[in-house]
């Protein structure tokens, strides 16, 4: 169960319900009963050391891998029941690149678009827009498997945005990815929610988190073990001012490393 | 089971919060597929080293058969001649060894001709001396002079012996005009040489044109050309050793997630199945159109007619090894895997299928084994269309086409089943 120390919202604000998610992938328990909602236009992020079971919560959420047991509701629409209509508010921006090298970063997304339901002259059009979002404009013709780790990781985020999703998932948007371009997918992310888009975001930058997420859920060993706002988490070890977020993720997760079994 | 009760209206308030912002459904379920096969095309033609193997390798190959087989032409050679008889008689020598098969005349002067001989730039040279066209005018049998280095060749001595008889049958004609005009006179009726020669000459012409002798060509075997045993061994080999491979690329993208994040689009499992095939099919199709397009002009093997045939027959073809690939793609669980199997895959089945040799007649265990084959079935039909010039309406080509298509049908239905998106899917 959820530690249950989120702020409670009242259901019908909830974009996005979460309830007593379960994966076991052949004995080994990924995902332990997970419970949360994410409102409307709020960043979420969803932090946790490796191996906590991040991106199965999301793989599940974004109706690709089958659940075990419990379920998750976006906008209405159940990823077990329906998972068709679910896809139809979402973006996914997969922790791995998911892409297609060969191609250019122009052909990425209008791929990525067409399959989404745009005709070809607003994937056209999308894309570049897009491209322009993530700051590759001037090398949309240029071949993907060129660009250097950074760019992919951007291409990767504007291909999760070509359907304009209500929800958009972001599985460590920023790995491998240098200041500057962090600094501009941030103020990109920024610029969504201020669209209205919903995010959920996991990264293991805990700085990273503290600025963007409005509330925060940790995770361990497949279960959420905190849920709150950055600055209520901090609020529970000290002063919210001298604490850092990272010291309540240490607090809250152990220092003890996870591929050490 | 606490949170069944609550789907209800959770669903209610969802549909309210929603609005209209869903992007409306468009490019309906037809396109999608389309515009799968195009990116895996693209992907084809943007590939160098897939293209090297499916378009250069192939095309090594045939250049190969034209070394096997090139040797195989007609006698061709030339007959160099120096002509130094001022009369008609050699110019019509001359005439009729150029309009002999297979020889041309290259007409030297005498010098030139020592010294081609002198450097071995040819082996060997006829000379018609002066005074021929008088010698065989006045019925004395005419000087022909051979000038060769060695043997002269073998090219020299054909042409030589052509030469020869040639000459006979000159000389021959002036010396039955000269008879006739001594018989004429014999008898009692004179006519003038020339009137006769002209009039002899226009009997033996005619006799030329019309040879009374036929010759009837009889092939043994059915057109033995190697070609029209090889180009079809050649094609089903390649499609399915290129649409086996396809899988490996589909494994990638299993594992790269790639077929997974197109999930979370609107595409659905059976869209993407369909256009990766699609894209298959016309991948294949540009390969053996380019082989085919290649092989036409150099071997000179079809008409527009068979062309067409055998190109919608390869398209059969090209259909069922798509599908192969497909169930590769669908139960290999690596790269490497789909890799092996299809290597392997291709290797047994062109080999019991027939590709290098042929085992229409095949009986017993290998008969049995060669028809398991999806090479058999195609290598029978194309050698049908090509070297048999049979159609699509004939029963065995029809047999054939309705084998591959039952071998499509199938591994469609296979890699449905069982083709997976994700790596971890079962
Ligand atoms: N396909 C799978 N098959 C078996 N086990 C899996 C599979 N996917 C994930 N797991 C296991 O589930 C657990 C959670 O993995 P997951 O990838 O969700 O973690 P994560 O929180 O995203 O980690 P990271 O921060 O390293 O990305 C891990 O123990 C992992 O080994
Ligand atoms: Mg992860």
């Amino acid at each position: 169960m959820a530690a249950g120390t989120g702020q409670v919202h009242e259901r019908g604000d909830a974009f996005v319900e979460v309830r007593e998610l379960r994966k076991v992938f052949d004995g080994i328990t990924a995902v332990d009963g997970v419970s949360f909602t994410i409102q409307r236009g709020e960043i979420f992020g969803l932090l946790g050391p490796n191996g906590a079971g991040k991106t199965t919560t999301i793989r599940m959420m974004a109706t690709t891998l089958p659940v075990t047991s419990g379920d998750v509701i976006v906008a209405g629409h159940s990823v077990h029941d329906d998972p068709a209509a679910v896809r139809r508010h979402i973006g996914v921006c997969p922790q791995e690149l998911a892409l297609y090298p060969e191609l250019s970063a122009l052909d990425n997304l209008m791929f990525f678009g067409l399959m989404g339901g745009l005709t070809r002259a607003e994937a056209r059009s999308r894309a570049m827009e897009n491209l322009e979002l993530v700051g590759l404009a001037d090398r949309a013709r240029h071949r993907v498997a060129k660009f250097s780790g950074g760019m992919k990781r951007r291409v990767n985020l504007a291909i999760a945005l070509m359907s304009r999703p209500e929800l958009l998932f972001l599985d460590e948007p920023t790995v491998g990815v240098d200041p500057q371009s962090r600094n501009h997918i941030f103020t990109t992310i920024e610029g969504l929610r201020d669209g209205g888009m919903t995010v959920l975001y996991t990264t293991h930058y805990m700085e990273e988190a503290d600025r963007l997420c409005d509330r925060v859920a940790i995770m361990d060993a497949g279960r959420i073990v905190a849920l709150d706002t950055p600055h209520n988490l901090k609020a529970r070890l000290g002063d919210p001012e001298k604490v850092t977020l990272e010291d309540v993720f240490l607090h809250l997760t152990g220092r003890r490393l996870r591929d050490e079994g | 089971m606490g949170h069944e009760d609550t789907r209800g209206d959770m669903r209610e308030c969802g549909a309210v919060a929603t609005g209209g912002r869903a992007v409306p459904a468009r490019g309906g379920v037809g396109v999608r597929p389309l515009v799968v096969a195009g990116k895996e095309l693209k992907t084809y033609l943007l590939d160098v080293q897939a293209l090297f193997f499916s378009l250069a390798l192939p095309l090594l190959l045939v250049g190969l058969m034209v070394a096997a087989f090139g040797g195989q032409d007609e006698f061709h050679a030339t007959a160099y001649v120096v002509n130094l008889d001022r009369g008609e008689v050699g110019a019509d020598l001359v005439a009729r060894l150029d309009a002999a098969p297979g020889i041309e005349v290259e007409l030297l002067d005498e010098g030139t001709a020592a010294r081609r001989l002198d450097r071995s730039q040819i082996l060997c040279a006829i000379v018609i001396p002066p005074g021929f066209s008088d010698d065989v005018k006045a019925g004395r049998p005419p000087e022909l002079i051979i000038r060769r280095r060695g043997t002269g060749g073998r090219e020299g001595q054909i042409v030589v012996s052509y030469a020869l008889g040639l000459t006979r049958e000159v000389a021959g004609e002036h010396l039955v005009a000269g008879r006739v005009t001594e018989v004429l006179a014999g008898m009692g009726r004179p006519a003038a040489r020339e009137t006769v020669d002209a009039r002899v000459a226009a009997l033996f012409a005619e006799a030329r044109a019309e040879p009374p002798v036929e010759v009837v060509e009889e092939a043994v075997g059915a057109r033995a050309e190697p070609v029209a045993i090889y180009l079809p061994g050649l094609v089903s080999m390649f499609a399915l050793f290129s649409l086996t491979l396809v899988s490996v690329g589909i494994v990638e993208e299993r594992k790269k997630g790639t077929l997974e994040r197109l999930m979370t689009t609107r595409l659905t499992r059976g869209e993407l199945l369909t256009g990766m095939w699609l894209g298959s099919i016309g991948r294949g199709l540009l390969q053996i159109l380019f082989l085919l397009g290649v092989a036409w002009p150099i071997f000179r093997i079809f008409t527009p007619a068979s062309f067409a045939r055998v190109v919608a027959f390869s398209a059969l073809v090209v259909v069922s090894a798509a599908g192969i690939g497909l169930v590769i793609a669908a139960l290999a669980r690596t790269a490497e895997q789909a890799n092996w199997i299809a290597v392997f895959f291709t290797m047994v089945m062109t080999t019991l299928g027939g590709s290098f040799f042929d085992v229409s007649g095949a009986r017993g265990v290998l008969g049995v084994a060669s028809r398991l084959t999806y090479n058999f079935w195609a290598n029978d039909g194309l050698r049908r269309l090509i070297a048999r010039g049979e159609t699509l309406a004939s029963p065995a080509v029809l047999t054939d086409m309705a084998v591959l298509a039952g071998i499509a049908v199938v591994s469609w239905a296979v890699a449905a089943a069982f083709f997976r998106v994700r790596a971890d899917e079962r």
